[in-house]
């Protein structure tokens, strides 16, 4: 793999060089890029029996540049693990050359080789991405290419190979054979995908003003091979998935409907007879929306089964972590978005299946609604300086039977209401009450908990620059699988644009007892972050678009440096 | 470590061009896909700001910029372009939230593949840009305190 990275670099500089020897004088390239740097070094804490890595330190870091010369772009991003931070995959290791990409942008044409990210529609065929904060990067190394007709026919191809970005690291014996049950990728999947998407707009082809009015379609092969074991079982190493789509939108209202079949998918499940489970994944996603006068409204409803793409055929098992995947898709929580600590103890985590022992779900039916309200200053209830509402309720069950739509045992449900205003011209309140109710069983029982958090968040501005910050948070909950009561406050002091210091701590009172602690301050001049904290972190989910990495409990002191230029 | 340290090193030394904004292709608010550069009109400069749902700083510095634009356009003629680069987890409760904030003055945009936060090297949220009438940046900045805005409004004014 290296020597193939080392060619197509090779190669990329040289067509570079030629362009900007050939065309460079008639217009002017720039460089734009991104550093991102976080390290930690971590202490002993008998409390939270947190977890110290061997050297007590860790460091994870990102430099990205890219190079604009009129219709021609290239690009590269390093990464280097220092070694990698507690709890992120441990096949991310010393310093290498994750991504590099030469581009062509014309009015009508676009063209890349090397790595790229892309999705289809709303990523439940196909979604490669990038999210830092997770350790999730599943950029596809290969070509891609996308043409357009006018404003109304667009159509895009692709083939690549797809990055791991949780890969298992297995020792290795003296014959180099793995010791341990799964495969070692450390780089590149042994998977080659194929896929295309196309869009026509039957509105800019009717001339239709008024409405915007799209049908779309995607299709996505992907290949690897499988064992004969599975194979007898009939599991195919050549797998095809479909997405039709339909976007509409008329003077605020937008409606978007998405059906999947997305293809074969194989999950390991031990009988006397058999293997695995040979199953057909496909979801059906609607979203209904208005927006207009101040009121913004949006309604998803969503079915998934056997909906997990895993980009090496089955889900790794990460030590601490069994939902930990790496998936060729994206299928995150449709539910309320939460920024408060104590509302993202247990964090929803969508299930596109479930098989936990001899009990096995083939998915999930679900929805939510969002309503935002601006009531503008002068109004009665919006006062002098108006009045921003929010509310969102979503549930979601598990499937009653395999093949059908009816709800099986409630997963999750929520209700969220917050406001927002200016009391004074000085001080702003912002109130959320959420409730939580999970199923903790994952859909096995019936038995759910439930949690209801309160916030109040504070600002006060003493000048035009300064102004602080306070967040009260309670749980409360009458439930031992949520730790019973909790709370967490936050101080914040800021000088705008520049300085900014906190101090903060959260804690159980009804069961743990242990302060989770954190003081911090940061310093930004124009795109440049420095900041440096201390402070004890909970062991917990962290989730971001439905990908959940469980976190260790960790005590020490960080930096964090970020510019971009 | 060394190399990764080389290369910042090299690429800080190389010198850098003033950026402009790259054309790449987000939804506008009806759906519609529409081109980045189309966003330079010559006329006007603009405030460009990424925010995204599970961004609650980003929120509160485009609420404040919302609450002040009438005023500032009194003083000077500009742009606000909103580009959230919510995903398919949050990109149609976007739209609800910028309806329901009040932000109909601004312009908003939808990045769903996040392909202009990437184009903008804007990793790290709020990130927010002054580009000038011909598309080039001339300010940039991270993260938001209450009354940072000013700042942003300060460098718009100097561009007379």
């Amino acid at each position: 793999m290296k020597q193939y990275t080392k060619t197509v670099l090779a190669l990329l500089t040289t067509l570079l060089v030629c362009y900007s020897v050939l065309y460079g004088q008639t217009e002017k390239g720039y460089v734009t890029g991104s550093l991102e740097s976080n390290s930690i070094g971590y202490v002993n804490d008998s409390k939270t029996f947190a977890r110290v890595p061997e050297g007590g330190f860790g460091s994870n870091n990102y430099l990205k540049v890219d190079y604009y010369q009129g219709n021609l772009s290239a690009g590269l991003q390093m990464e280097a693990y220092q070694p990698a931070l507690v709890g992120f995959p441990s096949n991310l290791e010393g310093t290498k050359l994750s991504n590099y990409y030469i581009a062509w942008n014309d009015e009508d044409f676009a063209f890349t080789a090397g790595t790229f990210y892309d999705q289809f529609g709303s990523g439940l065929l196909f979604r490669s991405y990038e999210d830092r904060a997770l350790g999730n990067n599943s950029a596809m190394l290969g070509v891609r290419a996308a043409w357009h007709y006018k404003d109304i026919f667009e159509v895009k191809a692709l083939w690549g190979t797809p990055r791991m970005p949780f890969a298992t690291k297995v020792a290795y014996a003296d014959d180099d054979t793995a010791i341990g049950g799964h495969p070692v990728y450390n780089d590149w999947a042994p998977t080659q995908v194929r896929g295309a998407d196309a869009s026509l707009s039957l509105s800019n082809l009717l001339g239709m003003e008024s409405v915007n009015l799209a049908l779309e379609g995607s299709v996505l092969n992907r290949h690897q091979a499988v064992g004969w074991e599975a194979e007898e079982e009939g599991v195919k190493a050549s797998t095809t998935g479909y997405s039709g789509r339909l976007n509409f939108e008329s003077n605020g209202f937008m409606a978007r409907a998405e059906w999947v079949d997305a293809g074969q998918k194989h999950y390991e499940y031990r009988t006397a007879e058999s293997n695995y489970l040979v199953k057909n994944g496909n979801a059906q996603l609607v979203d209904l929306g208005y927006s207009g006068g101040g009121l913004g409204v949006n309604l998803s409803v969503r079915r998934l089964e056997w909906m997990n793409s895993y980009i090496d055929g089955r889900g790794v098992v990460l030590d601490e972590s069994a939902i930990t995947n790496n998936n060729l898709n994206y299928v995150p929580a449709l539910c309320a978005q939460y920024s408060y600590s104590l509302t993202n103890i247990h964090p929803y985590v969508p299930m596109p299946y479930y098989i936990n022992g001899d009990f096995v779900n083939s998915g999930e039916i679900g929805g939510q609604l969002d309503v935002y309200y601006n009531f503008r200053r002068g109004t009665a209830l919006g006062g002098k300086r108006g009045m921003k509402v929010n509310f969102n309720f979503s549930t979601y069950y598990n499937l009653a039977e395999e093949g059908g739509f009816a709800p099986g045992k409630m997963l999750w449900m929520n209700v969220n209401v917050g406001m927002e205003k200016y009391f004074t011209r000085k001080f702003k309140l912002k109130l959320l009450y959420a409730m939580q109710q999970r199923n903790t069983t994952y859909g096995v029982g019936n038995g759910t908990a439930v949690a209801n958090v309160f916030v109040a968040d504070m600002l006060y501005k003493y000048t035009l620059k300064l102004s602080t910050r306070l967040e009260l948070q309670y749980l409360l909950s009458y439930e031992a699988s949520n730790g019973y009561d909790w709370m967490a406050a936050l101080f914040e002091v800021n000088l705008a644009p520049k300085w900014s210091v906190f101090v903060s701590d959260t804690f159980n009172h009804g069961m743990e007892k242990v302060h989770y602690y954190n003081v911090g301050a940061s310093y930004t001049a124009s795109r440049t972050r420095v900041a440096i904290g201390y402070g004890r972190n909970r062991e917990g989910l962290i989730c971001s678009g439905g990908v959940c990495r469980m976190m260790p409990a960790y005590t020490g002191g960080n930096l964090t440096i970020t510019t971009s230029f | 470590m060394k190399k990764f340290v080389l290369a910042v090193l090299a690429v800080l030394g190389a010198g850098v061009v003033m950026a402009q904004i790259p054309s790449v292709k987000v939804e506008n608010s009806r759906g519609k896909s529409v081109k980045t550069s189309t966003l330079v009109d010559g006329e006007t400069p603009m405030i460009l700001s990424f925010w995204a749902v599970s961004c609650s700083n980003c929120i509160l510095e485009l609420n404040a910029i919302s609450e002040k634009y009438p005023d500032w356009l009194e003083e000077a003629d500009f742009r606000v372009v909103a580009v959230s680069v919510d995903d398919a987890k949050n990109s149609a409760k976007a739209r609800a939230l910028a309806e329901g904030n009040g932000w109909g003055d601004f312009t908003l945009l939808y990045d769903k593949n996040q392909d202009f936060q990437r184009a903008m090297n804007a990793p790290v949220l709020p990130h927010v840009f002054v580009v000038d009438k011909t598309g080039k940046i001339v300010y940039s900045h991270t993260a938001y305190q209450a009354g940072g805005e000013d700042e942003l409004f300060n460098v718009i004014k100097s561009l007379k």
